[in-house]
């Protein structure tokens, strides 16, 4: 109970401290056109924002000149009842419903009227593309979404920043994530939406876990199972851009270029076929895996923090997670690829009350709510100090992922590219059931993922 | 002795059927007391038996599991779905059945074509229909949406006021009685039997249907959903394993009205349905 | 079809009589609408005709004309904001979101419509009260009009508001689907931040396009097909399942009939998504049915005689193609057999005896009775419904949805290309589209080809039941 009083008051001292230490700052810098990592307000120190806890309290904006402090002029322009909806996932509502406490409090001038609503990110498009006006305000997303949702028009530009520097304050990846076109268009909220490898120690050493086919071994002799989601675009992309072949996405910002059939493509092909030939590295999708961790069958998987409770809860003491491993494609060893995933908060154009929103977005992303957030959740921080807390570094699961982000790529792809990288590795795991000629196989997918948009 | 080898077996094979239709309304029953949240995927019987499902049900409400609430969203919607519809398919069914005009035939064939068009094709201009009117997220709305065309289902209802003798309104109406005296004083309550049916199957649509739920209530706020969206809610990637034996819970608690109201139904929809549609 | 154009011929030479013929203030009421009740002191008539006048033309001010003058293009502005950092507050143009334009429009026009209907309804009227009056016949007054609104004309009365929920609910949308389908609507040109507008028969044209990479050609055929064999089977499997079981237990022999006919109709008492989503995990790759499957030897049976691919740990009931369509129809007749049990169950009561009897009698067994008086029986009763089931079937999206959704990969790359699954139906592919792929004008042509289909099949059956004199056998 003392550390939540504490991360309250720590928090509200933040945001009244950002208030007046570099509000003026900020809005005198609003060079919205910079190119995203380098900061549009990256001369001002906004690190210095925490040290101004002595700051004095919200009325004293009265002290900055009128018209050149935004959230002053933002409280002085707000009469009426600040309506504001947000969007959390499910499992994000305790703590999303204590921060928006906070929020509140930081501003008693203001009259909000908050209402939190549940959409999981994986989920959010869906929902906010099918009517963008009738989104939440402020909602978070995962990262692989935004370039719909800016094309869509459902995301609102960070041109400026108020209480802390988003672009400085975070990881240069996460940025990256939230940007399109050198523009961030969300605020970063956490930096684990990746994949890696979690095992059990006591069915594999660290030296099994470096390579795939020693695994495959491993847990063949001792009985269990090696899942992973092969019948998903995000997860194959592992295999075939761990071997050198590409996927990107096009200027345009909706077709891909795809080289997997390429030479070398084959290869990948067939090991994915030689691995899951023994049943032992199965196709599954998350929630299979989920409930097959907890019965005892699978002993690793390749799945991202999420699942960390479950695997630490199923495997105790011997719960562990590490890099991908690497696989044999044509003779040699090559290093398992990965998505870097992020999870970012969004502020959508259409609100009433963007200026509400966009600072609520920055205190839902600030240090100390991401603090909050790997404490309450386990949730890997994108922010850099809430990140470099000995308590983060300790997480296997986040260190796990630290290791892998060598080997991951921001996901930058097309809608094309799903459907058929999909039916791809539900081919591949099925272990080819119609005998198609792979080069064939990789041919007719790569025209699928590369097909133009009309 | 070979009669009764004969009737035995008879009622083995009704048996061994009626296990197979239960076998899984049983799994959703006996999964509802489970101790264990997810899925079990090893034993058909839960290995720990508890009621905290349904405590957690009615009785510890957070943002995403608000049953109360979604029940009573529901029975408002689906009561007045169920009186809207139900004035409107006897207005259609009366004015087919019994009366005659001009163009009747072919506004009748017009307008079955109609109701063969499936909902799901149009969701997305009927929402933004119901925008217009700034209506979506609001349970007027879903009303609407269920009630609103329920004129289109008049074939069984009609169907079976064609079966009225037509001599009591030939004498009411020599008595001088007005055509709207007769729908009120005879025909309404010589067709009590296909009333009932149409109201209770009416008051159901609202508890089974998730897709248009889904996409009218899309504020994300557990409070304002139905029960179909919050089950269906429950399943999803994230949730299935900490929710699934909560849903069970939640499938079986709507389950137990809903069989009631079926079970008084089922007679009336075998009389209307043999009784009316069928000879169309 | 020559009586439905003679009737069209009659209805616009009437108004030409009225035209012709009618007084000053009939052809005033061209114009101003009450004017031909005024004359014939049907005062109350008269404004109230005035007023719709009246309110037309301020809705066609006010809303028709500004939505139809963009209907063209669909609108021009593009949506643009202004973020001002300082004040944060955004600024946001007066821009077009082309689907609002198209819908206010299409609303438009029906208004439109029914007031031209309107219109030549008052035109014949005014004629009509012109006439009467010339040849000295009673005028109603308007209490009398409105008395006639509960007697003669009741079914207008009874029929308006029925119309205008249909016409909210199911005509207006139909007629929007119709117009996307001629549009460039999809997750390109979604409103309001971007505009859409017409593109002609292009969509239609890829619908029926085989391309190696525009492969909804490849895929419509498939699941076309699909949809066809699967309503045939569907309907088939529960229909004759239904009145087999509905005739097992109601066989004399059977004791408690009752009591099993309950218990069936338990299983479909229970809302079905709720049943559809836990046979969905009761049949999961690694569901209970598969572990238990596993332990007694199923599973390595099935492997051996080939059934199952040999990587396999488990039964793919509803993940592998063959399998997942024969477990979707084999699910479908546990879901449907109940419901036709009751009707059949329903019918049978009313089964001739005495035919069975002498059946009986000339030797025939139970299986000749069956095919030569119950089936035709059966089939002459409930044949109507039997095609509506049919339709129901084609656009059965609860349960090939709730079984596949988020389960089902498509090993098929073609139909992966143009975002088709083996299993689905056109109804659920549609739906695919709009919802996850916001392709909304692809979404469109599917949905008036499944609409085509649908009414062919209905039109068949049911203007033979509706024409036939069949109605009035019972009164």
């Amino acid at each position: 109970m003392k550390k939540k009083v504490l991360a309250t008051i720590l928090a509200t001292a933040m945001t009244v401290g950002c208030l007046t230490g570099c509000g003026g700052g900020a809005a005198e810098t609003p060079a919205a056109e910079a190119p995203a990592a380098e900061a549009p307000a990256a001369e001002e120190p906004a690190a210095d924002a925490p040290a101004a806890e002595e700051a004095p309290a919200v009325e004293a904006p009265a002290a900055a000149a009128e018209g050149t402090d935004p959230i002053a002029n933002l409280i002085a322009a707000t009469t009426g009842t600040v309506t504001l909806k947000v969007w959390a996932s499910e499992e994000d509502q305790d703590l999303t419903t204590k921060l928006l406490d906070e929020f509140k409090a930081s501003y008693p001038d203001v009259t909000f009227d908050i209402t939190l609503g549940a959409e999981s990110e994986s989920t959010a498009k869906d929902t906010v593309l099918t009517d963008v006006e009738a989104a939440a305000d402020v909602y978070s997303f995962a990262d692989d979404q935004i370039n719909e949702l800016v094309k869509a028009g459902a995301l609102q530009e960070v041109a400026a920043n108020y209480t802390f520097d988003v672009v400085n304050e975070n990881a240069t990846g996460a940025v990256e994530a939230a940007a399109v076109d050198g523009k961030v268009y969300a605020y970063p909220m956490t930096a684990d939406n990746g994949y890696f490898m979690f095992y059990d120690s006591s069915v594999f050493s660290e030296s099994d876990v470096q390579s795939l086919e020693k695994m495959v071994e491993v847990a063949g002799a001792a009985g269990k199972k090696i899942a992973m989601d092969i019948s998903n675009g995000w997860y194959i992309y592992a295999f075939f851009q761990g071997a050198g072949l590409e996927l990107t996405l096009n200027d345009d910002g909706l077709t891909n270029t795809c080289t997997w059939n390429a030479a070398g493509g084959t290869d990948v092909a067939q090991a994915i076929l030689d691995l899951t030939a023994s049943n032992v590295l199965v196709d599954m999708n998350d929630e299979d895996m989920a409930t097959q961790i907890a019965e005892g069958n699978v002993a690793a998987c390749v799945n991202g923090t999420w699942r960390a409770e479950t695997a630490a809860e199923a495997w105790g003491d011997n719960y562990a997670a590490t890099k991908l491993p690497t696989f044999k494609a044509g003779g040699k060893d090559c290093q398992m690829s990965s998505y870097s995933g992020y999870k970012l908060v969004g502020v959508n154009p259409h609100s009433a009350n963007v200026g509400w929103s966009m600072l609520l977005a920055e205190f839902l992303t600030n240090e100390a709510a991401q603090t909050a957030r790997f404490e309450a959740r386990g949730l890997g921080p994108s922010n850099l100090a809430a990140a470099s807390s000995d308590a983060v570094q300790a997480n296997p699961a986040i260190s796990a992922l630290a290791a892998q982000a060598a080997y991951a790529t921001p996901q930058r792809v097309g809608g094309n590219f799903w459907s058929p990288a999909e039916t791809l590795g539900q081919i591949l795991a099925s272990d080819n059931p119609d005998g198609t000629d792979l080069q064939e196989l990789l041919d007719t997918t790569v025209e699928g993922i590369t097909a133009p948009v009309e | 002795m070979k009669k009764t080898i004969q009737a035995i077996l008879r009622h083995v094979v009704l048996f061994l059927l009626a296990v197979i239709w239960l076998i899984p309304i049983l799994w959703l029953f006996v999964t509802s007391f489970s101790g264990y949240k997810g899925i079990n995927t090893s034993h058909f019987f839960p290995e720990t038996w508890t009621l905290d499902n349904y405590a957690q049900l009615f009785l510890r409400s957070d943002s995403i599991v608000q049953y109360n609430k979604w029940f009573m969203n529901t029975f408002v919607i689906a009561v007045f779905t169920c009186v809207i519809s139900t004035i409107l398919v006897l207005m259609v069914s009366y004015t087919m059945s019994k009366l005659r005009f001009p163009g009747r035939k072919s506004l009748m064939s017009f307008s079955i074509i109609l109701n063969m068009f499936p909902g799901v094709l149009s969701m997305i201009a009927i929402y933004f229909i119901l925008k217009t009117f700034n209506l979506t997220n609001s349970h007027i709305g879903m009303i609407i949406v269920y009630s609103a065309g329920a004129g289109l289902g008049f074939l069984i209802c009609k169907g079976f006021m064609d079966t009225i003798s037509v001599s009591l309104s030939e004498a009411a109406r020599l008595e001088g009685a007005s055509e709207a005296k007769i729908f009120f004083k005879i025909i309404i309550p010589l067709s009590k039997p296909i009333i009932v049916y149409t109201v209770i199957s009416s008051f159901l649509i609202p508890w089974g249907d998730f897709v248009f739920a889904k996409l009218m209530l899309n504020s994300g706020i557990a409070t304002d959903w139905t029960v179909a969206i919050g089950l269906f809610n429950m399943l999803g990637k994230s949730m299935i394993a900490k929710y699934f034996s909560v849903f069970c819970a939640g499938g079986v608690v709507i389950s137990v009205p809903i069989s009631i109201l079926f079970l008084i139904m089922q007679k009336f929809y075998v009389e209307g349905i043999t009784g009316g549609s069928v000879k169309g | 079809m020559k009586k439905a154009l003679n009737a069209i011929g009659n209805y616009f030479k009437n108004i030409g009589i009225a035209f012709v013929r009618g007084d000053v203030w009939v052809k005033l009421s061209a114009v101003l609408m009450g004017a031909g009740y005024f004359a014939r002191k049907q005062v109350m008539n008269g404004i109230i005709m005035f007023l719709v006048e009246a309110l037309f033309a301020v809705l066609c001010v006010g809303y028709a004309a500004p939505n139809l003058a963009k209907f063209g293009t669909l609108g021009t502005v593009q949506f643009e904001q202004v973020f001002d950092p300082l004040t944060m507050t955004s600024t946001v143009n007066d821009y077009d979101n082309s689907f609002l334009i198209l819908l206010n429009s299409i609303m438009a026009l029906f208004l439109i419509l029914v007031f031209v209907l309107f219109w030549i309804a008052n035109m014949k009227a005014v004629y009509r009260l012109q006439v009467q009056k010339e040849n000295g016949e009673h005028i109603n007054t308007f209490k009398e009009d409105v008395q006639a609104l509960f007697n003669e004309k009741f079914h207008i009365t009874l029929l308006t508001l029925p119309t205008i929920g249909i016409v909210l609910m199911n005509i207006l949308p139909i007629l929007v689907l119709v117009a996307v389908a001629f549009t460039n609507y999809d997750q390109q040109h979604m409103p309001p931040s971007s505009l859409f507008t017409w593109v002609g028969w292009s969509n239609f044209k890829s619908l029926f396009t085989d391309s190696v990479t525009v492969t909804f050609g490849y895929s419509f055929k498939k699941v076309l097909t699909w949809t066809l064999e699967w309503a045939v089977l569907a309907t088939f499997t529960t229909y004759i399942g239904g009145i087999l079981l509905a005739k097992f237990i109601n066989n004399k022999k059977t004791k408690l009939p009752k009591m099993w006919r309950t218990l069936f109709i338990i299983a479909i008492a229970v809302p079905q998504f709720v049943t559809l989503l836990l046979v969905r995990n009761f049949f999961a790759d690694s569901g209970i049915v598969n572990t238990f499957c596993t332990n007694i030897g199923i599973t390595d049976f099935l492997k051996n005689v080939g059934l199952v691919p040999a990587n396999l740990s488990y039964i793919p009931f509803l993940t592998n193609p063959g399998w997942a369509k024969v477990m979707i129809v084999i699910i479908n007749i546990w879901v449907g057999i109940p419901y036709q049990m009751l009707i059949a169950t329903g019918v049978l009561m009313n089964i001739p005896e005495d035919q069975i009897e002498s059946a009986r009698i000339d030797g025939a067994n139970p299986l000749q009775i069956f095919v030569k008086i119950t089936m035709p029986y059966m089939l002459f009763v409930t044949g109507p419904s039997l095609i509506t089931d049919f339709v129901k079937n084609i656009n059965n999206f609860n349960v090939i949805y709730l079984l596949t959704q988020d389960v089902y990969v498509t090993s098929d790359q073609l139909l992966a290309n143009s975002n088709a699954k083996e299993i689905d139906l056109l109804v659920t592919w549609l739906f695919r589209l709009t919802n996850e792929y916001y392709n909304y004008k692809m979404a469109s042509v599917i949905g008036i080809v499944v609409f085509i289909i649908c009414a062919a099949f209905t039109l068949v059956t049911f203007t033979r039941t509706i024409k036939g004199d069949k109605e009035e056998e019972f009164q």
